[in-house]
């Protein structure tokens, strides 16, 4: 061992070629030494010889060098090599302080180890272990050409007579691709677990065995195999914690799992080197790499030149490998509270390198190491410190520890999919499926979401619905639908809304919080940015695009800047981000499910306005929201009390939180990606007659003989979040099917929903309207009567062309005349109406009547409805406002008429421009281009049906255009919001080139 | 040679009770307790005050050291001026013991990862003996004063944690075991490997904790090692080019051994030994020129690394404050810039402390530590039992105070002392119990500064941890409040909510006007307001964010409500007069222990209160339908700290309905 060192480059003890590859335990065949060795010394556990042996420094072992080097070729090398790695053994030490030998198996004796170690009767034992050579050469022989896969058993083919690993063997030299021999550590268990136990305390010896068995075994096969197999070791028994790492670990094999964090770039290491004498040209025998270091002749090898002291490296003649380090952090599960996370070094070789990137959760399996670090550059003391890194044999990519993020968003990536399902181990499967069997499943899931937060039972059934989804679909024509469901939450101060976002936001891939408040239109989105070394546009994203795929919580949505907000109309229905900006159109995915919680208006929430009043919203994002929930604070003496209790107890720092079932945290993330990965459930046909049946019902309530007025109680819209929501109860089931009583609970949940906040409070219905418009069904018939009333006056009161008069006086005689209470700016808005009509001109405080002209506006309304298979989607409503010049107006005339099919009706309760006068308004106005064919004749459509028709709640004066187009399938041909003025541009003579509906392009110019 | 060291001392005891007449008086009274060692006027110099009087004999004479050492058996170890030869020597004697009664077999295995009763002599020596007085306390100022391999304390928040470090912590030297537990460095050469034991030990980056206030420091004297200053490092460095020559001169014999025969090591077991530990003790007594200018100004950063030894990994949390006592080691060999920069290889498997370099980071191994609670800042407490009548008395006094600072607005009085009283009671998911953020409203730029100031020098008087925070756009655009984890260098870059437990942060919103803040400055307003809503802080580390949680209590002055930092408590600021008042010391004092001792005033619970407390909300809530969860939470929050603030130890009625009383008011001026 001295000689062995000291001989070949005397003061290297620590030099760089021995640190980088492994500084070995000393192995040793002692043939001398066997019976007072095999005397049964007692067996120390944590001190293995090998913790220290790394000071060695020098010494490299031969595994590495061995099993990497594919020279020579057939089975004389393989035997050659391994001739030469037990002779390499060096003489025995003079005290091997450490022993830990065992008796040698008693099966040593068994004839399958026909190679060289069998023939050799004294056991040979590596120095300092109780590996006997022959032993472990004759188990692993055993194991590879015996173990058979239990899972194989029940088969009966003439293929699976050979064991596991020699069908794997053949297959490598079959295709001559692999390079290495998966071996599962579980196998070589279940086979010989002695022989597990010795490779996981002795890995350098025995996989060096392991290899040299290995190419026996293919020498024998195909004598012409020439590349060199290595073994890989993957799957043991138990793998530690990374912060558990300890020096008794050092020299064994372990299997941790971490997150990549950096990855070094590719080092080339020398394996061969080529000498060539410079006196005379002669290339020297490639020359291996012996444990770090390259004897460099002395002497030219060429009989005839003999020169000394003239061989120099030829570099490009070298046979190099590839090397990378790899540093892997702990994954933050398993760092504990108050700590931070450990890191180690992994050194992969060849084939591993860069089997892993920066960001990968991985389990590594490999061999623990330790090295001495020198002091200086010039000195050659030792300090007594270590440095450990792992030697990587196996790396493994393991899942995320949250929810999926792959999606089935992407088809693309079904294939993928497949392959990553052996992440969910199989056990952890079976208790999923065996919850999901539960019959209170459901209710239990329920409890689970967010257990301290307390009641609101409901509203966790729907955040429940949003976290499983719904299926997104996309057609072969391109059209996408979502299956994410967003919720708003509406609600009272201190009704834990913001509690319920953080813990979506803990429990859900890529959440993303965020407050309203807090963020600009650029966090929320996506924006551009100049790259400042290169000057190049860069594209970043926002929280919308950061938690595609995710669950973006908005906190404080009523304070979001109007321009933030306007970006969400895009994301809610397209899923995607558009950005215009520096020359850069892209349009982002952001496949995300919105979680929005919002104050209403004045801090409380007042029952005696409107949704829309309390929430402040426009109406056009609000129905964008598939449930809206509000969180209210009824005074109830009994929940009150609860309250109390739960606030005291909280305090009393024994929180009695109902011991109920539930689920922990990372049961249910498993419970829920695994659902949103696997479970795709569809319609079945009873759920889907459900489904009409209960959705025609749903309409006609508004309908009932009772109620004169006609109130919309559903929209197309809200057809899709059905099918959403009962596809998301399907999956709570693990269910593949969407059955009736997923649709009847969807029913109830949207219900519950509406019932809250769709409430006209004036007649206590349903009112789909409400959260449309703003207005509901009765306060419209009240404006409607106040309009013709207001008419009637005009037209009593007034001459036409007559003296104005102010509205002081009209309202007193409004008063008179009718029983209704009548406000000013009831009055106002009614003259408004009138002036849009035509009827009146009014000056600030002054109304004028006018002269009458004909049709002023045109409105232009059309529906298409839904059919039964809602996902064809829908309503397409949109209102027009034109300018009162009945010779500008190009199309129509007052009253109602047909446009491409459609139905258009003119209103005359729509606001007009109030300046009234022509030369303001805009130069041309070009005709509407009927409505695209595709949409119009559907032919599975029935006969069109009005179905809303939306207007802004307050006419701004600016307005000239005001569009709402709702979506067409999931196309929105226009989303210019509401209330927002827009130019029909003068010069352009074709108006715009639209998707879905032909007209939008120009106005959101 | 004893003689003239004695001589010396005495001129020197002359000169320091001219200068600094505290000190030496210390050091004097202290002085005799080694003194029964028969060996100890060889080593006198480090007798009285010993790390004034650097031991020229010694390290003249290193032969003598070596022998010092084997003589070394009783009790009486100079623990402050050679701590490593008390750990040497117990270990060795304890080895013995242990291999006598395992007759051959490996004594040193059984002592991995634990004590031989080095640590306890240490830790009697300090808190029992009442050594603590004598140990010097490392800082910026006397770092490179400080003798290496000396016993030294150190105050520091755990800002790092940098993993494990394996080192041969025992050896066989010949016959005998070694350890090398507590130094980075052997004196010894390595044996053969099998002789010996890798053990492992914890490494962390500790700093001054953040916004430290001055008060806290005054309570931790040592002795003082400024004066020493000269002496010791002109002493010194005049041998340094010989000692430079020697220990070179003894790594080349230490790696000739290694190359040669293992066994030949341990045949000349005695000569190597006593050699190299010579050269080694010189080689740490000089003090490295390195470090000269930039660790003396005053304010820089100090940060040390501290080993600690035999410890389950979660009992030291990040950000906790620490006083360490410990061996300082200093040795330039390592401080050499220490590997090659072509060697590639090592840059990923390099350890964090290479950026750490020794010359600006000294090295402590940790011998003893213990935690500091606010408690242990104070140095004098008035009495042992807080009694109720004592406290209230303090009470009185402080809200007075506190009534004089605010202006004469009493209720603001009153909030700020239940303020300053919360502390994180209880967690429930990320319900956060006992926490009570307060809001001063109706502040201007003008009068945040006259009062705001005011306040924040009380507030600093009185907390042992404090900072005041600018709210600006500019600040909240460009601070780096979230401490973030560089995976390069493998560092944790604080952030400015890396703070201590029981922090307290004061923020001046009066300077924040309009404006657009930018993604990093959303970023931190969010960091702030997840800090104030649950009091957690988001680490980043960079491919996930890992959440810490923190105890930080939190005053904004703002001038209407704070939306960006939503306090639980919002008092509109009423004041009615300009204060004036100063706090004498001796107030001062006794504030401080009112505050520490009543935070950490345990509660107990009375089910009848409670529910009394119950029906009273349900009757509340009845009452006013704008009370919410938070709302009655916080009442119960400030109806607890009130009754903790006169020293009951449980909540009673009267206390509630006072919180009930004080949030009438409060109301009555929100409306």
């Amino acid at each position: 061992m001295a000689s062995n060192g000291g001989g070949s480059s005397p003061p290297s003890v620590s030099s760089p070629d021995a640190r980088q590859s492994s500084p070995l335990p000393v192995t040793n065949s002692s043939p001398t030494e066997p019976t007072r060795r095999s005397g049964g010394r007692r067996r120390r556990g944590s001190a293995s010889p090998y913790a220290s042996s790394p000071s060695l420094g020098g010494f490299e072992t031969p595994p590495h060098p061995g099993r990497r080097t594919p020279s020579g070729a057939g089975a004389g090398a393989a035997r050659q090599q391994r001739q030469n790695w037990t002779g390499r053994f060096p003489p025995t030490p003079s005290t091997p302080m450490s022993t830990d030998d065992i008796p040698p198996s008693s099966d040593a004796g068994e004839d399958e180890t026909d190679g060289g170690a069998g023939v050799d009767a004294t056991p040979i034992f590596v120095w300092g272990t109780n590996i006997s050579v022959q032993d472990v050469n004759a188990a692993i022989l055993r194991f590879l050409r015996h173990f058979r896969d239990p899972r194989d058993a029940g088969r009966v083919d003439p293929v699976m007579d050979e064991g596991k690993y020699m069908r794997a063997i053949h297959r490598i030299l079959e295709l001559e691709g692999g390079e290495s021999l998966d071996v599962d550590a579980h196998d070589v268990f279940d086979h010989d677990p002695d022989l597990y136990s010795k490779m996981v305390r002795y890995p350098l010896e025995v996989l060096a065995i392991f290899d040299i068995v290995l190419m026996d075994l293919v020498a024998r096969i195909e004598p012409l195999f020439e590349k060199h197999i290595q073994t890989r070791i993957y799957n043991l028994k138990s793998s530690i914690c990374l912060r558990n790492l300890n020096p008794s670990d050092i020299e064994k094999m372990v299997s941790i799992k971490g997150m990549i964090i950096r990855c070094s770039s590719v080092i080339p290491e020398l394996r061969e080197a080529v000498f060539r004498c410079l006196v005379c040209g002669f290339y020297s025998e490639p020359i291996m790499v012996d444990r770090g270091r390259v004897t460099e002749p002395h002497i030219c090898q060429k009989e005839q030149c003999k020169a000394t002291n003239s061989m120099t490296l030829v570099h490009n003649r070298c046979r190099f490998s590839d090397k990378q380090i790899i540093k892997l952090q702990e994954t933050p599960d398993e760092i504990p509270e108050g700590g931070t996370p450990h890191t180690v070094s992994v050194l992969m070789h060849d084939k591993l390198v860069d089997a892993g990137k920066p960001g990968d959760r991985v389990e590594i399996t490999g061999i623990y190491r330790a090295m001495s670090i020198r002091v200086g550059p010039t000195q050659r003391t030792v300090k007594s410190i270590f440095k450990t890194y792992i030697d990587c044999l196996h790396i493994k990519k393991t899942d995320k520890s949250r929810l999926h993020v792959e999606d089935t968003m992407d088809i693309d990536n079904s294939r993928a999919s497949k392959s990553t399902e052996e992440d969910f181990l199989s056990d952890k499967v079976e208790k999923l499926k065996e919850l999901s069997k539960l019959p209170d499943i459901y209710d239990r899931l329920t409890r689970s979401l967010a257990p301290n937060i307390w009641e609101l039972d409901d509203v966790k059934r729907g955040l429940l619905c949003q976290l499983f989804g719904g299926n997104p679909l996309r057609l072969p024509s391109g059209a996408s639908f979502r299956g994410d469901i967003n919720i708003l939450l509406v609600g009272d101060p201190g009704t834990s809304k913001s509690q319920l976002l953080q813990y979506m936001h803990k429990l859900s891939p890529r959440g993303i919080y965020t407050s309203g408040r807090g963020s600009s239109a650029v966090g929320l989105t996506a924006y551009v940015t100049k790259d400042p070394e290169t000057g190049e546009t860069v594209l970043e994203s926002g929280a919308l695009v950061l938690s595609d795929k995710g669950v973006c919580c908005i906190d404080e949505f009523d304070k979001m800047s109007d321009n933030a907000r306007s970006m969400l109309h895009e994301v809610m229905e397209q899923q995607t981000v558009s950005i215009a900006k520096a020359g850069i159109i892209a349009s982002l995915n952001a496949r995300t499910s919105v979680l929005a919680c919002a104050n209403p208006t004045e801090s409380r929430y007042n029952p005696r306005l409107s949704v829309i009043d309390n929430i402040h919203l426009a109406p056009t994002l609000l129905s964008r929201f598939d449930l809206i929930y509000l969180i209210l604070d009824k005074a109830d003496e009994q929940t009150d009390r609860r309250l109390a209790k739960h606030i005291v107890s909280l305090h009393f720092e024994n929180p009695n939180l109902e011991e109920l079932e539930v689920l922990d945290l990372p049961t249910l993330v498993a419970y829920i990606s695994y659902a949103r990965k696997y479970i795709q459930p569809q319609l079945s046909d009873e759920a889907a007659e459900e489904l009409t049946r209960g959705y025609v019902e749903m309409r006609k309530r508004g309908n009932s003989p009772g109620s004169r007025k006609k109130v919309i109680t559903a929209t197309a819209r809200q057809i899709e979040s059905l099918i959403r929501l009962s596809e998301a109860l399907a999956r709570m089931r693990f269910s593949e099917v969407v059955e009736v009583r997923d649709v009847v609970e969807a029913f109830r949940l949207l219900e519950v929903a509406m019932q809250q906040s769709a409430t006209d409070h004036a007649t206590g219905t349903i009112d789909m309207d409400l959260i449309m418009t703003g207005i509901s069904a009765s306060e419209r018939q009240r404006r409607e009567n106040l309009v013709a009333a207001t008419r009637n006056l005009v037209m009593e009161k007034m001459q036409l062309g007559g003296p104005s008069m102010r509205m002081i006086e009209l309202l007193e005689e409004m008063r008179k005349q009718s029983s209704m209470e009548i406000h000013l700016h009831d009055l106002r808005s009614a003259l408004g109406t009138l002036m849009t009509e035509g009827a009146v001109v009014l000056h600030g405080d002054n109304v004028k009547r006018k002269v009458p002209s004909s049709s002023p506006i045109l409105s232009f309304r059309a529906s298409l409805p839904h059919t039964a298979r809602p996902t064809f989607s829908t309503a397409v409503a949109a209102s027009l406002y034109l300018h009162p010049q009945p010779s500008r107006c190009p199309w129509g005339q007052p009253g109602t008429t047909s446009l491409g099919g459609c139905h258009t009706r003119l209103r005359p309760d729509l606001p007009i421009d109030e300046t009234g006068r022509p030369d303001e308004a805009p130069a041309a106005v070009t005709p509407m281009p009927p409505l695209p064919q595709t949409l119009v004749n559907q032919p599975r459509r029935p006969a069109p049906s009005t179905c809303c028709l939306t207007r802004p709640q307050q006419p701004s004066p600016l307005r000239q255009w005001s569009f709402l187009l709702a979506r067409t399938g999931n196309h929105i041909a226009i989303s210019e919001e509401w209330g927002r003025p827009c130019r029909l541009p003068s010069s352009s003579p074709h108006v715009g080139r639209s998707q879905a509906l032909g007209w939008g392009g120009a106005l959101s110019a | 040679m004893a003689q003239q060291a004695h001589q010396a001392q005495e001129r020197w005891r002359e000169e320091e009770q001219e200068m600094a007449g505290s000190a030496a008086a210390n050091g004097a009274k202290t002085g005799c307790h080694y003194s029964t060692h028969p060996l100890s006027s060889l080593h006198c110099p480090l007798v009285p005050s010993r790390l004034a009087f650097p031991p020229p004999l010694e390290s003249q004479t290193p032969a003598r050291e070596g022998n010092r050492r084997e003589e070394m058996v009783g009790p009486q170890y100079d623990l402050v001026g050679n701590p490593l030869g008390a750990v040497r020597a117990t270990f060795e004697t304890t080895a013995a013991a242990a291999a006598a009664e395992s007759e051959g077999g490996d004594p040193a295995a059984a002592f991995r990862g634990k004590d031989w009763g080095a640590c306890e002599l240490f830790r009697s020596f300090i808190f029992e003996e009442g050594g603590i007085d004598k140990v010097p306390v490392l800082n910026a100022s006397n770092h490179g004063l400080i003798k290496p391999n000396t016993l030294v304390r150190y105050h520091g928040m755990v800002q790092d944690m940098l993993g494990n470090e394996y080192y041969i912590g025992a050896f066989k030297d010949g016959s005998t075991w070694r350890t090398n537990k507590f130094t980075d460095f052997s004196p010894f050469s390595m044996p053969h490997p099998c002789n010996s034991h890798l053990w492992e030990r914890h490494l962390f980056h500790c700093v001054p904790a953040p916004g430290q206030n001055s008060w806290t420091l005054e309570s931790s004297p040592g002795p003082d090692m400024r004066r020493m200053s000269n002496c010791i490092s002109t002493d010194v460095r005049e041998k340094r080019k010989r000692d430079g020559e020697q220990s070179d001169s003894d790594a080349m014999d230490v790696s000739e051994n290694r190359d040669e025969e293992s066994s030949l090591v341990c045949k000349k077991p005695k000569e190597d030994d006593v050699h190299v530990s010579s050269g080694s003790t010189e080689v740490a007594e000089s003090v490295p020129e390195v470090n000269g200018g930039e660790c003396h100004i005053p304010g820089s950063s100090f940060s040390c690394l501290v080993k600690i030894y035999d410890m389950p990994d979660s009992q030291v949390k990040l950000n906790d404050v620490i006083e360490f006592f410990g061996v300082y080691t200093f040795d330039p060999e390592l401080a050499a810039p220490s590997d090659n920069p072509d060697d590639i290889m090592l840059d990923l498997i390099e350890d964090v402390t290479v950026q750490l370099p020794p010359s600006k980071v000294p090295r402590l191994h940790c011998l003893v530590w213990r935690k500091l609670l606010s408690h242990d800042f104070i140095s004098r407490p008035p009495v042992a039992e807080p009694s109720p009548t004592l406290l209230k008395g303090i009470r009185q006094s402080l809200l007075s105070h506190f009534t004089m600072v605010l202006g004469n607005d009493e209720l603001a009085a009153q909030c700020l002392l239940l303020h300053l009283l919360s502390r994180l009671r209880n967690r429930v998911d990320v319900v956060t119990v006992g926490r009570l953020s307060l809001n001063f409203t109706g502040f201007d730029r003008e009068s945040a500064s006259i009062f705001g100031n005011q306040l924040y020098s009380l507030i600093q008087k009185l907390v042992p941890y404090s900072q005041a925070i600018p709210m600006s756009i500019e600040y909240l655009n460009t601070a780096t409040l979230q401490p973030r984890k560089d995976n390069k260098s493998g560092r944790l870059i604080p952030g400015v909510l890396q703070l201590p437990q029981g922090s307290h942060l004061t923020f001046d919103e009066t300077l924040l006007q309009t404006g657009a803040l930018t993604s990093k400055g959303v970023e931190n307003t969010m960091l702030l307001k997840n800090l104030m809503e649950s009091q957690k802080v988001d680490y980043d580390f960079e491919y996930y964010k890992l959440e810490m949680a923190t105890d930080v209590q939190l005053l904004t002055l703002s001038e209407g409500k704070s939306n960006i930092l939503p306090s639980d408590l919002v008092v509109p600021f009423r004041p009615s007069s300009v204060p004036t008042v100063n706090a004498d010391a001796e107030e001062l004092e006794s504030w401080r222990w009112y505050l520490a001792t009543v935070r950490s005033l345990p509660q107990a619970n009375e089910p009848e209160t409670y529910q009394m407390i119950q029906d009273d909300m349900v009757s509340a809530m009845r009452d006013d339908r704008s009370l919410g969860c938070s709302e009655l939470s916080r009442w119960l929050t400030m109806a607890q700290i009130m009754a903790s603030s006169f020293g009951e130890k449980s909540l009673s009625l009267e206390h509630w309905q006072m919180v009930k009383e004080l949030e009438r008011l409060r109301k009555e001026r929100t409306q």
